[in-house]
């Protein structure tokens, strides 16, 4: 054992800079798009259930009436991101809190909101891949196809919306600590969130359950991006969709922000 | 004279109206290992995690190699390694994808040979293609431990490093923690081994209730309170470090 307080010199090289914010984000990127790759329940929210669900609701004659085939396509990116920011995004959040995850980044020098961020920029990745599939299969396989005009519009909504379902994954994670407890919650307020909008345009429940259904978080992305997939039909009922939605991002994401927290104690 | 590694001032950590630390002050010298002693709830952690940029002091100062902690975190912490108590990943990386996350985070490209170099100084390079869960609890701490000291950091705060390790496994990690000191580098760890803190640290402080009781070397400290009525109250035959433990802080279980 050597003296106490021994005169040393330091043989390491000092990293007296702190890292670039870029090197953190390749870092961050790198290994959040890694884990989402790797996530088969990831890839399975993402891709396959949308599609099933693409698939049922044009195979049956009882589906028209919930409206017409562009509004039952974006019911499909409606759910799928529903799927993506609710059970999948949420509950990796939540997960990845318990076991402790974000406590060993936050004592790396990557500033707190860079590591939220990253993991957001992969979800919104995964989301524009989930809409690219299901445009594509709607248009190969069920004849919905769009404009080159409508594809842009319909993925800039797409990023749009993604901030609304986004943020309630982020409402949920700062209001709910417990994985397990959310896992239960997460399923619950998926059905209002998405299959309330379902009947955003349809009076089968009457008009008053169609105003709720349509002015619900799933309901108004539905008008959105119905709207944005045949842009000649934009109207005022879009523009306030839009508005809407903006509205229900801000008002989820500040609980996200507000009530969230890094630890599960 | 040598430098300081790392300077805490008067720090005050409060949990709500719980006040988790107390006033603490210490110094580091460069290449010293200085041991946090207390029992369970005593403010080791909370002193650790302020340091770390976990916790937001009350207040109280924090200078890392002279970089104020709380003016420039980020500087501050490239400039210190951690481990703590209980460490984990994202379940779905590869060893060798955490350990190219977190040379990335600390800015320190790695090539995929320079990872399983580091990887096999540690004896895991075989286990490069593992996830962590996949590892035993001292390949576990031994990977914690590279993660720490991925980028040379001055100062390396370890969090019970040793808790839960087979003997075998404990001593290893000392030559490892004696290895990264003889590197020039400084560490502060806390544990709650006696033995660790005789074996491992040049100074030892001992915390309760969010103040420092005492610091010095462990031989220092039991001189220094060796002939204390408390001490000799539990002692039994010659007086041990942790006689002097027990006779300061109580017999009484803490939670």
């Amino acid at each position: 054992m050597s003296e106490p307080n021994a005169v040393r010199t330091p043989a390491v090289s000092l990293p007296l800079r702190a890292p670039a914010l870029t090197e953190i984000f390749r870092a961050l990127l790198e290994a959040d798009f890694t884990v989402q790759l790797r996530n088969n329940r990831a890839l399975l929210l993402s891709f396959a259930l949308p599609l099933v669900v693409l698939f049922a609701l044009f195979a049956s004659k009882f589906y028209i009436a919930l409206g017409d085939p562009q509004f039952r396509v974006a019911s499909v990116l409606t759910l799928g991101m529903a799927s993506i920011a609710i059970l999948g995004y949420a509950m990796t959040v939540a997960r990845d809190r318990e076991k402790g995850v974000f406590q060993r980044l936050r004592v790396t020098p990557a500033p707190t909101w860079s590591i939220m961020t990253s993991r957001l920029v992969v979800q919104v990745a995964a989301i524009l891949a989930m809409a690219l599939v299901v445009l594509v299969a709607a248009d190969l396989f069920k004849g919905v196809s769009l404009t080159a005009e409508a594809y842009l519009l319909t993925f800039i909504c797409v990023i749009f919306s993604s901030a609304l379902f986004l943020g309630v994954g982020q409402a949920l994670a700062g209001l709910v600590r417990s994985a397990d407890t959310l896992n239960a919650v997460g399923r619950f307020a998926y059905l209002p969130l998405f299959a309330l909008g379902l009947f955003g345009q349809s009076t089968i429940f009457g008009t008053t359950f169609e105003l709720i259904s349509r002015w619900s978080p799933g309901g108004t992305v539905e008008t959105l991006l119905t709207g944005a997939m045949n842009p000649s039909s934009w109207k005022s009922d879009t523009w306030l969709a839009l508005a809407v939605c903006a509205a229900y991002s801000v008002v989820f994401a500040g609980i996200g922000i507000r009530w969230f927290q890094w630890g599960a104690r | 004279m040598t430098g300081l590694a790392l300077q805490v001032s008067d720090l005050r950590v409060s949990y709500g109206p719980k006040r988790a630390v107390d006033g603490v002050s210490l110094d580091i010298s460069e290449g010293e290992i200085f041991g946090l002693l207390g029992p369970n709830g005593a403010g080791k952690t909370s002193t650790l995690s302020a340091i770390e940029g976990l916790l937001k002091p009350t207040s109280g100062s924090i200078l890392i190699r002279q970089v104020d902690a709380r003016a420039h975190p980020v500087l501050a912490k490239a400039l210190i390694g951690v481990q703590l108590q209980s460490t984990s990943f994202q379940s779905e990386l590869k060893i060798s994808e955490i350990v190219k996350l977190y040379a990335g985070l600390y800015g320190v490209p790695l090539t995929k040979p320079a990872i399983l170099d580091r990887l096999a100084e540690i004896h895991l390079a075989d286990e490069a293609s593992m996830r962590f869960s996949q590892l035993s609890g001292g390949q576990q701490k031994r990977l914690a431990l590279l993660i720490a000291t991925i980028h040379d950091p001055p100062l390396v705060l370890l969090d019970e490093p040793t808790s839960g390790l087979d003997p075998q496994a404990r001593r290893q990690l000392w030559d490892r923690i004696e290895r990264i000191r003889k590197s020039g580098r400084s560490i502060l760890l806390t544990t709650h081994s006696m033995e660790e803190a005789q074996s491992v640290c040049d100074r030892v402080a001992i915390m309760d209730y969010g103040k420092i009781l005492t610091v010095d070397t462990p031989a220092g400290l039991i001189e220094k309170h060796k002939d204390d009525p408390n001490v000799l109250a539990v002692a039994r035959g010659q007086v041990t470090l942790e006689d002097v433990f027990i006779g300061l802080t109580g017999r009484e279980l803490r939670e």
